[in-house]
């Protein structure tokens, strides 16, 4: 349902739907259920002549019933949604497939800027490739990231990707992904950093292997003149 | 003839009511009016100052005053992308996005214009070390586009130098001479002072005509 509204362009971005999907689902059961049953109440026990109101302590069986089978089915609910969102855990956070590649991601006031192996293969050499406000990377191919911030807090945010990590200044995160289509899409700051927040303007750019060696060859060109 | 009449005239109000809502309805789905220049310039004194005196401590420079044609060009680059986008522009990333905010070219000449008139501001010294002797000396490859007085000239696309903070002409000497600013395609204008940076040997050097520059007269 949400890939509707926005594309699915990551390897795990459908598990992660599945997952959303499944919570609104089951708290949206709930939430209707509840309502309904609460204005019923409301309407069969208004007020009507000749009946007196009454306090009730909800000591009785048949009362505790209206807590006790709901609270019970809600821990069933609870325990599908804590099983799905571990596995969905394990399988983007906790699990690292092999890199084939790698590129550093710094997030600042109020730009992301990205730095890529150039033709030696090798990350922090000189003929590193190093861009701002756009990231190109490979169709296909499962690259590992290592997320910093200069500054203060950011989260870079890849909504197609349905990928979100906070970059923390002093430290390096590493995170993962792998595109499954080609195709140019925002990347975004999910964290306020400031009044330039709403416009750290990038894209990513997916591409084929064919393209992507051409503008890395490009790139690499552009840097020793 | 009053009979045909009277009918019309009926019908001539309402009509007229459904064609003042549709012309309103028009004038709201139009472009909305450009703001006000004070307006516009709430966003660039949440930095630059409420005076445009600028504030070290976030990176901004002194800009009240700076020629409408300059700050034009400089917000245009800015939004462009030819200036801002430099890996290590880290300052510059900074002002991007405050340009970027600005919807439509009238903004910005609209804003631009704002600024101009602003009075001048000519902010305190901060760089201790320079030799304006020596400076002076140097300043003849500048005077040739910044003017005898470092006034600017628009014809050269060289801004007035002799009310710019001193931090800011010195952080912008080093980006040209490294290369952050001014090898920018879309940066055509910071394409010629880049070369010009470079005959200052060293940072004592820039230090020196900044402190020259420093001496001169509005």
């Amino acid at each position: 349902m949400i890939e509707h509204y926005i594309e699915q362009v990551s390897t795990y971005a459908a598990d992660i739907d599945n997952l959303i999907t499944m919570i609104a689902v089951i708290t949206g059961f709930w939430f209707v259920l509840v309502e309904v049953v609460f204005l019923g109440l409301i309407v069969a026990y208004r007020k009507k002549p000749g009946v007196k109101a009454q306090y009730i302590t909800g000591e009785e069986k048949h009362q505790k019933r209206w807590i006790g089978i709901p609270h019970e089915l809600v821990l069933l609910c609870d325990i599908a949604v804590i099983i799905g969102a571990v596995r969905v855990w394990v399988d983007v956070k906790q699990t690292m497939p092999p890199a084939q590649e790698t590129v550093r991601i710094i997030g600042q006031q109020w730009a992301w800027s990205f730095v890529q192996p150039g033709p030696d293969g090798k990350l922090d050499t000189a003929d590193d490739i190093k861009t701002v406000d756009e990231l190109h990377v490979k169709v296909d191919t499962t690259y590992h990231f290592k997320l910093e911030a200069r500054d203060v807090l950011h989260s870079f945010s890849v909504p197609v990707f349905r990928l979100k990590q906070d970059a923390i200044p002093g430290r390096v995160i590493t995170g993962w992904f792998r595109a499954k289509k080609t195709g140019t899409h925002d990347i975004q700051c999910a964290e306020i950093c400031g009044i330039g927040h709403g416009l750290m303007p990038a894209r990513i750019v997916i591409e084929s292997a064919g393209e992507h060696n051409a503008w890395m060859a490009a790139q690499a060109a552009l840097a020793t003149k | 003839m009053t009979k045909i009449m009277a009918p019309m005239k009926a019908r001539t109000v309402p009509a007229l009511f459904v064609l003042c809502m549709l012309a309103s309805a028009c004038s709201v789905a139009g472009p909305a009016p450009t703001p006000e220049g004070h307006e516009l310039f709430q966003l660039c004194s949440q930095c630059h100052g409420p005076t445009a005196a600028g504030n070290r401590a976030v990176n901004a420079p002194e800009i009240a005053g700076l020629p409408q044609w300059y700050i034009e060009a400089q917000l245009k680059k800015f939004k462009q992308g030819g200036r801002g986008t430099h890996f290590d522009d880290l300052t510059g990333m900074q002002m991007r996005p405050m340009a970027m905010s600005l919807a439509t070219d009238a903004e910005i000449a609209v804003v631009s214009e704002y600024v101009s008139k602003l009075p001048v501001v000519k902010p305190a010294a901060e760089l201790k070390d320079g030799n304006a002797e020596h400076g002076k000396t140097l300043f003849a490859t500048c005077l040739a586009c910044h003017g005898p007085q470092a006034g600017g000239m628009e014809a050269m696309k060289a801004p007035p130098l002799n009310h710019a903070s001193d931090w800011y002409l010195f952080a912008s000497l080093k980006k040209f001479k490294a290369g952050i600013r001014g090898t920018n395609p879309l940066d055509v204008s910071g394409a010629t002072m880049r070369p010009m940076s470079q005959t200052l040997v060293d940072e004592q050097a820039m230090k020196d005509v900044i402190a020259h520059i420093g001496t001169l007269q509005q």
